[in-house]
């Protein structure tokens, strides 16, 4: 950072000033995860990478360390030129800071490695110089309260807390208190790990430091640290994905309108593009890193139309809220009695699904807000449409389940997954999956927590390819740990009383043993577009109506037809 | 139509010896090209040792998620082992890993070994063999050690390019 930013941060400052907020800013020098399209990182010691996209680590000598230090101070001095009223200082998940406090990746035998006072010499120098030019201006630290780091010889939970004391000797005003590094083999912030997992790190934090303590993982939404600061196991609420996923949370939190806050559904997606250096980018919030664009704003419609919207699901839904919200008059009509579409079906998977549901609930808030009108239990029929002649028919009818064309498809032990999911299909003992995308793995995994022995067969070359490699992982896991076998590359080629043959790509034959075929397989949803069509009526198809993808295509292709239409 | 196991095994065993023949064919067209192409003054064995230095830092890679220190340094010798095991495995080779004498100890033998073999028909000398497989389960265990902290040990006790019927070889602290 050199003094060319400091006018872009007052800005910055200012906006967060204006809004009676106060601004804080991160120093956060990335050491060991620092090195993607360089040639190398730095770090305390030459220690492997396990994850194979980072470099080689450069090991720091000490005139690099006191110039990091240096460099640090000359940053801290920008933003406070800048207006900036908090600093914190990163040293977190394998960031530089961390790699020297970790006994994983600092194998100095100098003054700055050794035992916990000795790994810790550079944070408390770094925090010293810090602290004495920001004065009374409050600095924090982001420090590892456990790094989950015992498989490679990490710090134990006892040292963490050392760090903490140490930190807080230092000069540090708050700590943040988190968990788990990018190598750590252990999941932390994705969705399989409920909500408030980590409060007792903070509760833990608290006994050993009298300055406050503040923390992030896993408290989506603002009754979990609320009761927490009310018990005393934490200070500070921090929010980081779920201010992605929605910015205005503070503010919805402030007025009372908890009911309309987006909900963070902790797919990593936004993770996954960091580490890639792409775009930042949200799966539930569309107006993300677009909120400069005027064509993403809900702007009032030039002329008010009369549209009929068909699917309730998070496509349909979303059109919905956001079409009213820009003077139109909405209906939306489901056939089931229930709002949320296949999101129902899809929330009954393990490992955390059930938040998909909270984009339902948002949904569903905003549009009785913006009084869209619900026709609940209602299927639309062309002689509905002709009947009603809207302006403008949004379909949103999700995608059609359908099943192979291979002999055997027909058979009575082959199932749809929603039958599945709503406990409505028997399924047997023996049970093979057909489709290996998200809805397949979602599934199979149900299927296998109940104690059935599967196996997922798909056509595309890789498992879940639909699933950001952020949260994709765990998947993995799960089916590991589960023991469901996966054929991916494959057909079924035949359905028999006793099980399927799958055909690979390059053509081996593999039989398998299954009392039950559950179909996963989707495809556009054409149904009505004609009769709308022929009336001449304006038609947008959105969803997986449009092409079967995933969540956040349906609530991104909702928002972007409810701000066009 | 009934699948046949037998042939569909067949095929897929022929497929795979085919495959394990053209990694070591394509080993030893990359060492002719890059001798050809560094040219007479070029050490062959200082190519080949660079070669297996290069292939054991990658290898190693893949194996540091299931290394675990929670498992102690005897689970993680034998698991260390079995990895180790498992690339001559990979390469057709039969591989028996056996615990040692004492507890930090793991041995691991090579009761057959098609390198040697491709190594003849490709005219490379027995002790460049030797020497190329020592190196890459060498430079595996020196990267384990630099990922881990842990300070084990290769060494090789008898080797069928030498001549010894089987390659034994100890893993050790």
């Amino acid at each position: 950072m050199i003094d060319k930013f400091i006018p872009g941060l007052k800005r910055l400052a200012d906006a967060i000033h204006e809004q009676k907020a106060i601004a804080g800013c991160q120093l956060m020098h990335c050491g060991r995860v620092g090195g993607i399209e360089t040639e190398y990182c730095q770090g305390p010691s030459p220690v492997p990478q396990r994850l194979r996209i980072f470099r080689p680590v450069e090991v720091m000598t000490k005139a690099d360390i006191k110039q990091c230090i240096k460099e640090h101070v000359e940053a801290t001095e920008r933003l406070l030129k800048a207006g900036f009223d908090y600093v914190e200082i990163s040293g977190i998940v394998g960031y530089l800071l961390s790699n020297f406090v970790s006994s994983y990746t600092n194998r100095r035998t100098d003054e700055y490695g050794g035992d916990i006072q000795g790994r810790m010499r550079f944070v408390v120098e770094l925090v010293a110089e810090v602290k004495k030019l920001c004065g009374d201006v409050p600095v924090g630290i982001r420090l590892c309260a456990d790094e989950l780091l015992d498989d490679v010889g990490g710090n134990t939970p006892e040292e963490s807390m050392i760090t903490y004391e140490m930190a807080e000797e230092a000069g540090v005003d708050v700590m943040s208190v988190t968990a788990g590094w990018q190598e750590s083999i252990y999941p932390v912030i994705s969705r399989d790990i409920p909500m408030g997992s980590w409060l007792h790190l903070a509760e833990r934090a608290k006994q050993h430091l009298k300055i406050p303590v503040s923390m992030a993982y896993r408290l989506f939404t603002p009754d979990l640290p609320n009761k927490a600061i009310g018990e005393g196991k934490l200070d500070i609420w921090e929010m980081c994905r779920p201010m992605i996923a929605d910015p205005l949370m503070p503010k919805k939190v402030l007025e009372g309108t908890e009911d309309e806050i987006r909900p963070c559904v902790a797919c990593n997606v936004c993770l996954a593009r960091l580490f890639r250096d792409a775009p930042m980018t949200c799966y539930i919030n569309p107006v993300c890193a677009h909120e400069w664009d005027p064509k993403y704003e809900i702007k009032p419609a030039e002329m008010e139309k009369n549209i009929i919207i068909v699917g309730a699901g998070p496509a349909g839904l979303e059109c919905a809220w956001v079409a009213a919200e820009r003077g139109h008059e909405v209906h939306i009509y489901d056939k089931r009695e229930e709002l949320g579409g296949t999101i129902i079906e899809a929330s009954k998977a393990p490992y955390g699904d059930d938040e998909l549901y909270g984009q339902i609930s948002f949904s569903k808030a905003k549009a009785e807000k913006a009084g869209v009108e619900f026709h609940l239990g209602t299927e639309v029929t062309p002689e509905l449409i002709e009947e009603e002649m809207p302006d403008t028919v949004v379909l949103a009818t999700g995608p059609k389940y359908v099943k192979g064309t291979a002999p055997g498809f027909d058979r009575a032990n082959v199932v749809p997954m929603l039958d599945v999911l709503n406990g409505k299909a028997e399924v047997g003992e023996n049970v093979v999956v057909w489709g290996n995308l998200k809805p397949g793995i979602g599934v199979a995994l149900l299927l296998a927590k109940q104690g059935k022995k599967v196996t997922v067969v798909g056509k595309e070359r890789k498992l879940g390819k639909d699933i950001n490699p952020s949260f994709k992982w765990r998947y993995v896991g799960y089916l590991k740990d589960n023991r469901v076998a996966t054929y991916n590359d494959s057909e079924i080629e035949e359905i028999t009383d006793d099980g399927i043959t799958i055909r690979t790509y390059d053509g081996y034959r593999i039989p398998i043993k299954a009392d039950t075929v559950v179909c996963t397989e989707r495809e556009a949803n054409p149904d009505l577009k004609d009769v709308v069509q022929e009336n001449g009526i304006e038609l947008f198809v959105i969803g997986d109506a449009l092409v079967p993808r995933n969540l956040s295509s349906a609530v991104h292709d909702g928002y972007r037809i409810g701000i066009r239409v | 139509m009934a699948v046949d196991p037998q042939k569909e095994l067949t095929k897929l065993h022929g497929a795979l010896g085919v495959s394990q023949a053209v990694i070591k064919s394509t080993f030893f067209e990359w060492r002719q090209t890059a001798l050809e192409l560094l040219g007479p003054s070029s050490d062959t064995l200082d190519v080949v040792l660079k070669f297996w230095e290069v292939a054991g830092v990658d290898v190693a890679k893949n194996f540091f998620p299931m290394l675990n220190l929670r498992k102690g340094q005897e689970g993680l010798i034998l698991d260390l082992a079995r990895a180790l095991a498992g690339t001559g495995i990979a390469n057709g080779a039969v591989v028996r890993v056996e615990k040692g004498e004492g507890p930090l100890e793991a041995l691991i033998r090579w009761e057959r070994c098609p390198w040697p073999t491709f190594a003849k028909r490709y005219g490379a000398s027995m002790k460049e063999d030797l020497l190329g497989c020592d190196k890459f389960l060498q430079t595996i265990v020196a990267e384990a050690n630099a990922f881990l902290g842990t300070d084990l040990k290769i060494e090789t006790q008898k080797a069928i390019p030498s001549g010894d019927g089987v390659c034994l070889r100890r893993l050790y602290k």
